[in-house]
C-alpha cells in the first residue's frame, strides 16, 4: 500500500494506475497476481462511467474496404466517383446503403454508420495500427490494439480467454506498452463444413489441450507434476516467484479443465439454419462462433476477413464476392445478437485501416485514401437507425461531423464503462492516456 | 484501499490547527505542518510547491496538454511566469481575488465549494489554504526567480533505523539562489521505491515496515533527491553475527552490507546447483547428464572456475551476449532496409558482428566505438565500398554466412528503412549505452530526474548531422551504380540502390539532414552536447559522436562504465544493483552504491575486458550461493543474500526445454538452419515457435528500453507448457530424447536417473522415485510412463525457473 497524498482528478496517483482494473487474469503477470485482491477493490472504487456494454466484436475488412461504395454511397456525383453501384432504402429513416448490402439494409434501424470518418496515413501497416488502437502511431510508444486495452481494464470471465482472434493479427505485437501477456488468443481453424452440419475445428491454441491429450491424462500427469514439485519447496526455494507460478499452475488448470470455451466452438449446437444464415466459409462461421464466444464471457472477439485492397476491378470483387459474403455475416449477426437480447450489451464495430479513392482509376479499382471513410458501429449503447456527418459530394472528405479512429475508439470504451482518458502507464513508467485525442462522440451515443 | 489511504493521510494533514482564520485580508503568518511557519508566502516558492505536492499541475490535471476545466499550468512546475498569468490574469482574474481572499474561484475550487473536477483538495481553514489565502491577502505577488533552488538537503541523509517497526520524520531543507534557507518539508513530494519496506507520509514521516532497504525519494519542484531507508533483521540474544568467507571485492562488499542489515547470507550452492544456474546463465543451455557427473565426480578444488572459464569460451556465451546486444542495440528486423525478403539476414548481420567480438573478447568500449560511430564505409574509397557491398549480397543471395561481421563498424545500427531523427538516436544511445532514459524530457523536464527539454535537444543534436543517403565524395560511383540498378529492377523485384551512413555538415538549420534541434525558449539551434557533459564542438570534416565517444570513455564518466558492469551483473543476478538496469535515475538510486563503484572501478582498470568482469563476477562466493533461504534473508530481493529464482530469457527456454526432451527447434526462413535460439538475429520468426517466443517475452525491439522484454511468469506460459502442441507433440515424439534413454537403461531406476539429470542436473529424491515407481505400476507402457515423466518435470517451477 502506497502512502500517498498526491492524487490526481479521479481520486488517483498515478502510481496506481497499474493496479487498477487489472483484474483480469490472463493478461496478468506476476507482481500484478499478487496484488489481485487490491487490484479487483481498486477498481470497484474507481467508480464514475456505468458500462453500457460488456463486450466487443470487430469485423476488420483488410486491406481497406472501398465504403464509397458501401456506406456512403454518392450517386449524385460524376461517374468517375460515384462508381457502378445503386443506392437503395434501408429500415432506418433516411439512411441509404449499397444495393449489394440488401440484407444489412434491412438491420440499419439498429446501427449507425459513421460517415465522417478520416484520418491522414493511406499507409497499411500504419493506418491499421491506427484504427485498431485508436492512437496514431509514432515510433516512440507501442499503442496496445483496443482488445488488449479491455483486457486490462474489464473484469474477466473464469474459464475463458478475455480477448480473441481469428487468425494472426498483422501487428505482430497488439498488446504493444502493455506487454506481450495482454497479447489476444489465437484461434485457429475455421467453421468446418457448415453446409453439411459439421463440426466446427476451431480452436484456441493454449488453452485447450491438443487433440489425444485426454483431461483424465492430464490429471494423472499433474499428479506425479506435484510429486516432483515437491522437493524444490521443501528446499526452502520459497518466495514470490515460486507461489506465483503454484497460483498460475492451479488457473492454468481450471481453464484447461473448463469447457466453457470448448463448447462455444461447438458449433453444431446450433440450428442449421443459423449456421448457413451466418454463411458456410470460416468469416460467417467465424462470426458465429464469436457470439457463442460473447455468450461465455469473452470480452472483445476480433473477425477478419481479407482482400478489400481492390486496386483493380474493385466492383466485380465487391459485387461478386466481398459485399455479398459480409452481407450475409453482418446482418445475420446484428440479427442473431437481436433475438438473443444480446444486442444491447455487445458492440459491433465492422472497419478497416482506411477507405478508398473517391475517384476510380484506370483499372476500375480505388486506391488508398484515408481522408475519407466510413465505418458501422452497432449496439450496446450505441445510437440505433443513425448516419453520423457526411462527406462533401465528391466523397473526398469529411463535410460535416469530422471524427477520427482516436474518437471512436474513445466512444466505444466509453460504452465499455471506461474513461477514454484513463492514464496507463508504459513499463518505462510514462505516463498515457488510453486514447489521448480521442473526444467522446456523444452524437452515437443512444 | 484507496479510499482508506487517502482518509487516513489525510486526516494526519489536515488536523493541523489553523492559527489565522480571520474574516477580513488581515496579513498573518502562516504555520506550516512539523513547525515552521511562513511570513511573507512566495509564489514560487510555495505555491508552486503546493501545485506540485498536490497534483494539480500533473499530466492527468491542469498540467496537461490542453488543461482541465479551462485551468492550464505547466506540467510538473516547469514555466511559473506561465502558471501566475494563468491563475492572476485568465478568466478576467476571477481566479484571484484580491478584495475578498475567500472568494477567490482558485479557493472555492480547491476547496469542493463549488464543483471541481478533481474534487476536493484541501478544506477550508487547513494549512495550504491558509498558505494560498495569505499570498493573495499579501497581493498575489510574484517576484521572478525567488524559488530558484541553490541546494536541497536531507536530514539525515540516511535514515538507518535501529529495527523494523519504527517511525521517524525526514527534513527537507531548501537553500535558494537568494541564499535564504527554509524548511520546505510538506511542500516535498515523498515516495518510496518499496512500500512493503518503509511507508511515508505526505509530511515525511517514515515508518519501517520489516527489515530491509529502500529508498525514498523526495522531490520539491523538480528537484529530486534519493533518501536510503534501512531496518535490520533483529539478531536472537547473544547471537554473533558469522564471519563470512570473501574471494573478492564482490564479496566484501556485498557482505558488508548484509552485515548492516544483519542479513545472514545463505550457504554455498551445492555442485548440482551451481552447473545448472551456470550453465543456463552463460550458455544458455542445460548441462547434459554426462556433463553433470563429470562435474560431481571432479574433486579438484578450483573445478567451478574451471567450469567457468569453460563456458565462458563456448560458442554459445557468445551467441547468447550477441543476443542481448541485439536487445540493447535494437536489431528489429522490420525496421531494416528494403527489400524485405532481406531482412532476416540483415539482422542476422547485426548478430554475427557482435557474436564475432564477444567471442575475440573485444574490450567493451572498443565494441561500442564500432555501434556509435559507425558509417558504411569505415574509410573506404567509393569504389571499395560499393566491391564489398555487392560481395555482400551475392553472399547474402546464397546463404547466412558473409563477410559482414569483419567490418569494422556495425552501421546497420544506423541504417533503416524509416528515417529515424536525432532525438530517436538521442533516446537509443542514452539507454544502450548510458542507461539513462531521456524521452520524458522530450516534451518537459524529466519529472524524476535532472534531465531538461534543453539536454534533451542538445543531446540529440550529436546526431543531427548523422546521414542515410549518399555523401558528396560517392555521389558520382553510387549514381552510376544506382541507375545501372535501376535499369535491371523489375516490379516484382526491385532492387534497392547504394545508400550509405556517413556524417555530412552540420548545418545548424532546421529539420533534415544535419538540421539540428532548437532550444524551446529561444528557438535558435542547439549545440550539440553529452548528456550532462561537455559541449562538443562541430568542426567541417568532424564526426560529432566521436567526441561523444571520447567522454564516455573517460574513466570519470558516471554513466559509461558503470551501466554495462550494471547489465552483465544484473544478468547474471536477475536484478541490477541499479533495476531496470537501463533506467539510471536520481529516483531509482542503486541498492548498493559501493558495489557498483567497485564493480565499475575494476572494469576500467582492466580496460574493459568483458570476460574478465565475468569472471570476477562469476566467481564470487555471491554468485555461488545457494538458493535456500533462511529465515533473515527470505524477503530479500536487492541485497544478494541468496540466489535469487529468475526466469529465464524466452530464447533459453526454449533452447532448455529443447536440450531436456533432446530435440531440435525448426526455426523456418527467417533463421539460419539448424541454430539455437540464442543465435538467432531475426526479432520475427515465423513457425510454431513464434508462440513460445511471444508468450515467454522475446521482444520486438522496437523501443529503447529493456523493459520491452518482459519475462515475468503469466498464466500464458504455465498454459503453454502444459498443453501445446508443439511441446506435447516433442514429447511423444519417438526419436527424442528418451528413444535413447530408455534404450540405454533398460532399469527404470537408472532411466529415471538419466531424466532427472537431463532436466534438473540432479537425482531423484527418495520419495521422487517411490512416487514414479507407483506410476509406472500403473502405466504399462514404458516409453508412456516416461513420457509423462519427462512432461512433469519440464512443467515443474525448478525446471522452468533458473536458480
Amino acid at each position: 500500500m502506497t502512502s500517498r497524498f498526491t492524487t490526481d482528478c479521479e481520486g488517483f496517483h498515478r502510481r496506481d494506475f497499474i493496479k487498477i482494473g487489472a483484474a483480469g487474469l490472463f493478461g496478468l503477470t506476476l507482481p500484478q497476481l499478487l496484488r489481485l485482491e487490491s487490484q479487483a477493490k481498486a477498481a470497484e472504487s474507481a467508480g464514475g462511467l456505468k458500462p453500457r456494454a460488456d463486450a466487443v466484436i470487430l469485423l476488420w475488412l483488410g486491406g481497406g474496404p472501398a465504403t464509397i461504395d458501401m456506406w456512403d454511397l454518392k450517386p449524385n456525383a460524376p461517374t468517375e466517383i460515384r462508381g457502378e453501384f445503386k443506392s437503395i432504402a434501408t429500415s432506418a429513416d433516411g439512411v441509404q446503403i449499397c444495393e449489394h448490402l440488401s440484407k444489412t439494409a434491412k438491420v440499419c434501424d439498429r446501427v449507425t454508420l459513421v460517415r465522417s470518418l478520416n484520418h491522414t496515413i493511406p499507409s497499411h501497416g500504419p493506418a491499421t495500427v491506427f484504427m485498431q488502437t485508436g492512437n496514431k502511431p509514432t515510433p516512440a510508444v507501442q499503442y496496445p490494439v483496443l482488445g488488449s486495452l479491455t483486457t486490462r481494464l474489464m473484469s474477466q470471465q473464469q474459464g475463458v480467454p478475455p480477448f480473441v482472434s481469428f487468425g494472426e493479427s498483422r501487428n505482430g505485437n497488439a498488446a504493444g506498452y502493455l506487454g506481450t501477456a495482454y497479447n489476444p488468443f489465437v484461434i485457429e481453424g475455421d467453421g468446418g463444413k457448415a453446409g453439411k452440419g459439421g463440426k466446427a475445428n476451431f480452436r484456441v491454441r493454449g488453452i485447450q489441450l491438443p487433440t489425444g491429450f485426454t483431461l483424465d491424462e492430464l490429471e494423472d500427469r499433474n499428479k506425479l507434476l506435484n510429486d516432483f514439485d515437491g522437493a524444490f519447496r521443501a528446499a526452502d526455494k520459497s518466495g514470490d516467484l515460486v507461489d506465483g507460478l503454484d497460483a498460475f499452475h492451479k488457473k492454468a488448470l481450471e481453464i484447461l479443465r473448463s469447457d466453457k470455451t470448448k463448447k462455444a466452438f461447438d458449433l453444431t449446437q446450433e440450428k442449421q439454419e443459423l449456421r448457413d444464415a451466418y454463411g458456410a466459409d470460416g468469416f460467417g462461421q467465424g462470426a458465429l462462433a464469436a457470439r457463442r464466444l460473447v455468450e461465455a464471457g469473452v470480452r472483445f472477439v476480433t473477425i477478419s476477413m481479407g482482400g478489400w485492397d481492390t486496386h483493380g476491378k474493385n466492383f466485380e470483387a465487391l459485387s461478386k464476392q466481398r459485399l455479398p459474403q459480409l452481407d450475409q455475416t453482418l446482418s445475420t449477426l446484428i440479427q442473431d445478437l437481436t433475438d438473443r437480447g444480446m444486442l444491447e450489451r455487445t458492440i459491433v464495430y465492422c472497419a478497416g485501416e482506411f477507405g478508398r479513392t473517391p475517384k476510380v482509376n484506370k483499372n476500375a479499382g480505388r486506391d488508398h485514401w484515408a481522408r475519407s471513410m466510413a465505418v458501422l458501429l452497432a449496439g450496446g449503447g450505441i445510437k440505433r437507425g443513425y448516419a453520423h456527418g457526411a462527406t462533401d459530394a465528391q466523397g473526398m472528405a469529411p463535410a460535416t461531423e469530422p471524427c477520427t479512429p482516436d474518437d471512436v475508439s474513445s466512444t466505444i470504451f466509453h460504452c465499455l464503462g471506461i474513461d477514454p482518458h484513463t492514464e496507463m502507464q508504459t513499463s518505462t513508467g510514462r505516463p498515457i492516456q488510453l486514447f489521448r485525442e480521442g473526444r467522446v462522440i456523444e452524437k452515437l451515443l443512444a | 484501499m484507496q479510499a482508506a489511504c487517502f482518509t487516513r493521510f489525510g486526516t494526519a494533514l489536515f488536523a493541523v490547527t489553523v492559527l489565522t482564520v480571520s474574516a477580513g485580508p488581515v496579513r498573518a503568518e502562516v504555520r506550516l505542518p512539523g513547525g515552521a511557519t511562513v511570513q511573507k508566502v512566495d509564489f514560487e516558492r510555495h505555491i508552486m510547491g503546493l501545485f506540485g505536492r498536490m497534483g494539480c499541475n500533473s499530466g492527468s490535471c491542469h498540467g496537461s496538454f490542453q488543461g482541465k476545466g479551462g485551468l492550464r499550468l505547466s506540467l510538473f512546475g516547469y514555466d511559473p511566469e506561465k502558471d501566475y498569468i494563468a491563475l492572476t490574469h485568465d478568466l478576467e482574474g476571477r481566479r484571484i481575488n484580491r478584495a475578498d481572499p475567500d472568494a477567490s474561484l482558485i479557493l472555492l475550487k480547491a476547496t469542493g465549494q463549488i464543483e471541481h473536477g478533481g474534487q476536493k483538495r484541501f478544506a477550508k481553514g487547513s494549512w495550504p489554504y491558509q498558505l494560498f489565502r495569505e499570498w493573495i491577502v499579501q497581493g498575489a505577488h510574484w517576484n521572478k526567480g525567488s524559488g530558484d533552488i541553490a541546494s536541497i538537503s536531507i536530514n539525515p541523509p540516511e535514515y538507518a533505523f535501529a529495527k523494523a517497526g519504527l517511525s521517524g520524520q525526514l527534513r527537507v531543507e531548501a537553500v535558494f539562489g537568494d541564499g535564504a534557507k527554509e524548511d520546505v518539508t510538506p511542500l516535498c513530494d515523498f515516495r518510496t521505491n518499496d512500500d512493503s519496506v518503509v511507508e511515508v507520509n505526505p509530511l515525511g514521516q517514515l515508518k519501517a515496515l520489516r527489515p530491509g532497504d529502500t529508498a525514498v525519494i523526495v522531490s520539491y519542484r523538480g528537484s529530486v533527491t534519493p533518501v536510503r531507508v534501512m531496518a535490520p533483521v533483529e539478531s536472537a540474544p547473544g547471537a554473533r553475527y558469522p564471519d563470512v568467507p570473501e574471494i573478492n571485492f564482490i564479496d566484501h562488499e556485498v557482505f558488508a552490507k548484509l552485515k548492516r542489515l544483519n542479513i545472514l547470507p545463505s550457504d554455498l550452492s551445492s555442485d548440482n546447483e551451481f552447473l545448472r544456474r551456470v550453465t543456463i546463465d552463460v550458455n544458455g543451455a542445460l548441462p547434459t547428464p554426462q556433463e553433470a557427473r563429470d562435474f560431481l565426480a571432479d574433486t579438484r578444488p578450483d573445478k567451478r572456475a574451471r567450469k567457468i572459464d569453460e563456458l565462458l569460451e563456448h560458442p554459445m556465451h557468445a551467441a547468447l551476449w550477441a543476443t542481448k546486444f541485439c536487445d540493447i542495440t535494437g536489431d528489429n528486423t522490420d525496421l531494416l532496409e528494403n527489400p524485405q525478403k532481406q531482412r532476416a539476414k540483415l539482422s542476422q548481420m547485426w548478430h554475427d558482428w557482435f557474436r564475432k567480438r564477444i567471442a575475440e573478447n573485444m574490450p567493451y568500449d572498443q565494441l561500442v566505438h564500432g555501434v556509435l560511430c559507425a558509417t558504411s564505409r569505415d574509410g573506404l574509397s567509393p569504389e571499395e565500398y560499393l566491391k564489398q557491398f555487392k560481395e555482400r549480397e551475392e553472399a547474402e543471395d546464397k546463404g547466412w554466412t558473409n563477410a559482414y561481421a569483419d567490418r569494422e563498424t556495425l552501421d546497420l545500427f544506423w541504417r533503416r528503412q524509416q528515417a529515424v531523427t536525432p532525438d530517436q538516436w538521442g533516446e537509443k544511445t542514452a539507454a544502450a549505452f548510458l542507461g539513462v532514459r531521456v524521452e520524458c524530457a522530450q516534451c518537459h523536464k524529466h519529472p524524476f530526474d535532472r534531465w531538461t527539454q534543453v539536454d534533451y535537444r542538445a543531446y540529440a543534436n550529436v546526431f543531427a548531422a548523422v546521414s542515410f543517403g549518399i555523401s558528396p565524395d560517392a555521389k558520382k560511383v553510387f549514381d552510376d551504380e544506382n541507375a545501372e540498378r535501376k535499369k535491371k529492377s523489375e516490379p516484382k523485384n526491385q532492387i534497392p540502390p547504394i545508400r550509405e551512413i556517413y556524417v555530412g555538415a552540420f548545418s545548424g538549420g532546421k529539420g533534415g539532414n544535419g538540421g539540428a534541434l532548437l532550444n524551446p525558449e529561444t528557438n535558435k539551434p542547439l549545440a550539440p552536447k553529452a548528456l550532462g557533459g561537455p559541449n562538443i564542438l562541430v568542426e567541417k570534416g568532424q564526426d560529432p559522436r566521436q567526441a561523444l565517444f571520447d567522454w564516455m570513455d573517460a574513466s570519470d564518466n558516471p554513466f559509461f562504465a558503470r551501466a554495462f558492469a550494471n547489465r552483465v551483473w544484473g544478468h547474471y543476478f536477475g536484478v541490477g544493483v541499479v533495476d531496470p538496469v537501463d533506467n539510471f535515475s536520481l529516483a531509482n538510486p542503486p541498492s548498493n552504491p559501493k558495489l557498483l563503484d567497485a564493480l565499475a572501478k575494476d572494469f576500467l582498470r582492466g580496460k574493459y575486458d568483458i570476460r574478465q568482469l565475468e569472471r570476477t563476477i562469476l566467481n564470487s562466493r555471491a554468485y555461488q550461493l545457494s538458493s535456500s533461504v533462511n529465515a533473515t534473508n527470505r524477503l530479500d530481493r536487492s541485497n544478494y543474500s541468496h540466489s535469487y529464482l529468475r526466469p529465464m530469457m524466452a530464447e533459453v527456454v526454449v533452447d532448455v526445454l529443447n536440450d531436456a526432451v533432446g530435440v531440435k527447434e525448426k526455426f523456418g526462413n527467417d533463421a539460419p538452419p539448424d541454430c539455437r535460439a540464442v543465435e538467432i538475429g531475426a526479432s520475427r520468426v515465423n513457425g510454431s515457435v513464434a508462440l513460445a517466443f511471444r508468450v515467454f517475452g522475446r521482444p520486438q525491439r522496437t523501443t529503447a528500453c529493456d523493459c520491452e522484454r518482459s519475462s515475468d511468469p503469466g498464466l500464458t506460459q504455465k498454459l503453454f507448457l502444459m498443453a501445446d502442441d508443439t511441446l506435447v507433440n516433442k514429447i511423444k515424439a519417438p526419436d527424442n530424447r528418451l528413444k535413447q534413454l530408455l534404450a540405454d537403461h533398460k532399469d527404470d531406476d537408472e532411466a529415471l536417473d538419466e531424466l532427472f539429470l537431463a532436466a534438473l542436473t540432479r537425482l531423484p529424491t527418495n520419495k521422487e522415485r517411490e512416487k514414479f515407481t507407483a506410476y509406472r505400476a500403473t502405466h504399462k507402457d514404458r516409453r508412456t510412463a516416461f513420457a509423462d515423466a519427462l512432461w512433469a518435470l519440464v512443467n515443474t517451477s525448478e525446471f522452468i525457473l533458473n536458480h
